[in-house]
């Protein structure tokens, strides 16, 4: 019996639960070389913002152990190009898209999901209300429940997409910052977003970033983001995309276990560019091997 | 169509090149490569299968033969380039490639400067065999080659064997000519048709840049291969860029738009 690998979000059907995370996969077409993208349960695209952003200037990654640092400053092509020239592409996919949205002001994100609801050609909205690169990345939206609420009713008003809010673990309390998601309308959360990490040169005394500091991803943050998982699942009626160091199957399951549905995988494609390919098929390979016909007997299944 | 993914290779030799120990030459077999392979292009390796180093790391090609043997070249400068040093002959690389665009073929008319800087010497060495496969007069080929000191001038004899006029340069001169590679270079212009001639460089930083302002200070045309730590060498972590030389607010990706890129394209 082939065990299914088939879950639901806000009405939306997902193959399997591997999606790419933002950031980490382009606007897709940069793996049409490499990996089968029709294959992937959802591909979510970098952050998009009005305008076009080049982002800071170099270096803007570090690497780190079991991890890497980065302050790309949300460059990305902006709404207009993305829609001109990235969404032809990604409509023909058959995966879900999801388009990762970034602003600076609450006016900035409805503009954005305004010119995308016209433009079509995707499933879901993610709203990136954690990016600890920027001045202005919209991270109030991202820290104090009250504004998150707000940005959400205010972004569902000009959608009929189902809206994901992508949570920041720079935070004292995750569990709230779910609950506003929730308030807010949101049909899941996807977390954790980077902690907030530096690294110095020893050579030249230098910061390892011209930001000075960044977003820490890769293996190393997967214990903190596990635990943010648990505690949320267990506290909030919400669906969760599970995000934060996801390397192989055995991460994989490892979310599944503490309530994640969904997961995202990111700094991974950077190693292994078919490690989303890996993880669907290893997810399959477990479920068999534990008799575990639907992925939903494993969501949130924690021996406690 | 065939995946650019990870591939298992078998490595056949990983040989030191320079007395200090401080260059390799390491060549694998069995490279199945998805499409065909062009001098300048590279290849992303895994060096370890540990968490530290974490990224792949990235090594222009070298040599490349159809029958899977591919070659890369080289110098120990940290964490990865000391784990690759330590495989053996039977130990297996993962490698994804080919990656990034390649040198441009020029047409067999005209006069050609290599310059290689250091380390940028690989790329080089196998455009320069291409080139002469492909039927391209040795004599036309101005092979410069400039190092510190003698001892980092390395692969000499493969250089010779080519029967491409050769240039060799220190900044001691203890071997060839005394000073930069580009006052090399800038030696040999005036006994050349500057309009027929293309130069094509790899390199440090500062000797492209020095380079580049000299190609264009005498409005020579060529391309430069550069370097950059590459987290993902695909194109979409945007952690490797570089400024446009047109309009510096705007950045290239070295390892996809690049890494060779037109002379003036990019500011250094």
């Amino acid at each position: 019996m082939k065990p299914n690998l088939q879950f639901e979000i806000g009405g939306v059907s997902f193959k399997n639960p591997v999606m790419t995370a933002s950031g980490t996969f382009g606007y897709g077409e940069e793996f049409e070389k490499i990996i089968d993208l029709d294959t992937l349960g959802g591909i979510v695209t970098k952050s998009i913002t009005l305008k076009e952003r080049p982002g800071h200037p170099s270096p803007r990654t570090y690497e780190t152990s079991a991890g890497m640092l980065n302050a790309i400053g949300l460059a990305n092509v902006g709404i207009e190009r993305f829609i001109d020239e990235k969404i032809p592409f990604l409509k023909k996919l058959k995966t879900v898209i999801i388009v990762n949205v970034a602003g600076s002001t609450m006016a900035e994100y409805v503009e954005v999901c305004r010119l995308l609801e016209k433009a079509g050609g995707f499933a879901m909205i993610e709203l990136n209300v954690s990016c600890p690169n920027v001045d202005k990345g919209g991270m109030e939206f991202g820290t104090d429940p009250e504004s998150m609420i707000k940005l959400i009713t205010a972004v569902r008003e000009v959608t009929t997409k189902p809206i994901i809010v992508k949570l920041s673990p720079n935070v004292t309390s995750i569990v709230s910052m779910a609950q506003a998601a929730k308030d807010g309308g949101a049909v899941a959360v996807s977390m954790i977003n980077t902690l907030v990490g530096m690294a110095v040169d020893i050579e030249t005394w230098k910061p390892g970033l011209t930001n000075i500091t960044g977003g820490l991803s890769g293996p190393a943050i997967k214990p903190v983001a596990i635990a943010m998982v648990h505690k949320v699942f267990r506290a909030v009626d919400i669906p969760i995309i599970g995000i934060g160091g996801i390397s192989n199957w055995r991460d994989a399951v490892e979310y599944h276990l503490v309530g994640a549905r969904g997961l995202q995988v990111g700094t991974a494609n950077f190693i292994d560019p078919d490690a989303s390919m890996k993880i669907i098929k290893g997810i399959s390979g477990y479920m068999k091997n534990q008799k575990i016909s639907s992925l939903y007997d494993l969501i949130g299944k924690v021996r406690l | 169509m065939r995946k650019t993914i990870p591939q298992q290779c078998e490595v056949t030799y990983n040989r030191r090149l320079d007395k200090a120990g401080l260059y390799y030459r390491l060549s694998v077999q069995g490279f199945k490569s998805p499409r065909k392979i062009y001098p300048g292009q590279f290849i992303h390796v895994k060096v370890s299968k540990s968490l530290d180093p974490f990224f792949r790391r990235a090594f222009s090609i070298a040599d490349y033969s159809s029958d899977g043997t591919l070659d890369i070249i080289y110098k120990i400068v940290g964490k990865g380039t000391s784990i690759l040093r330590t495989l053996k002959k039977g130990d297996s690389l993962d490698i994804i490639g080919p990656l990034g665009n390649n040198f441009s073929r020029p047409a067999k008319s005209k006069t050609i400067i290599l310059a290689a800087g250091g380390v940028g010497l690989p790329p080089l060495l196998y455009f320069s065999r291409y080139l002469i496969e492909k039927k391209h007069p040795a004599e036309k080929i101005l092979f410069f080659y400039g190092g510190r000191s003698k001892d980092d001038l390395i692969e000499k004899t493969a250089i010779k064997k080519m029967k491409t006029k050769f240039y060799p340069s220190t900044d001691d001169g203890s071997f060839g000519f005394h000073g930069l590679i580009t006052a090399a270079i800038q030696e040999q212009l005036a006994n050349l048709d500057l309009k027929n001639t293309i130069i094509y460089g790899c390199g440090p930083e500062p000797m492209l840049n020095a380079l580049q302002n000299l190609a264009m200070k005498y409005s020579i045309n060529g391309e430069i291969s550069l370097e950059a730590p590459m987290p993902c060498g695909v194109g979409v972590c945007l952690g490797c860029v570089k400024p446009k030389m047109s309009d510096p607010s705007k950045y290239v990706r070295v390892c996809y738009d690049g890494p060779i890129f037109k002379i003036g394209e990019v500011q250094l």
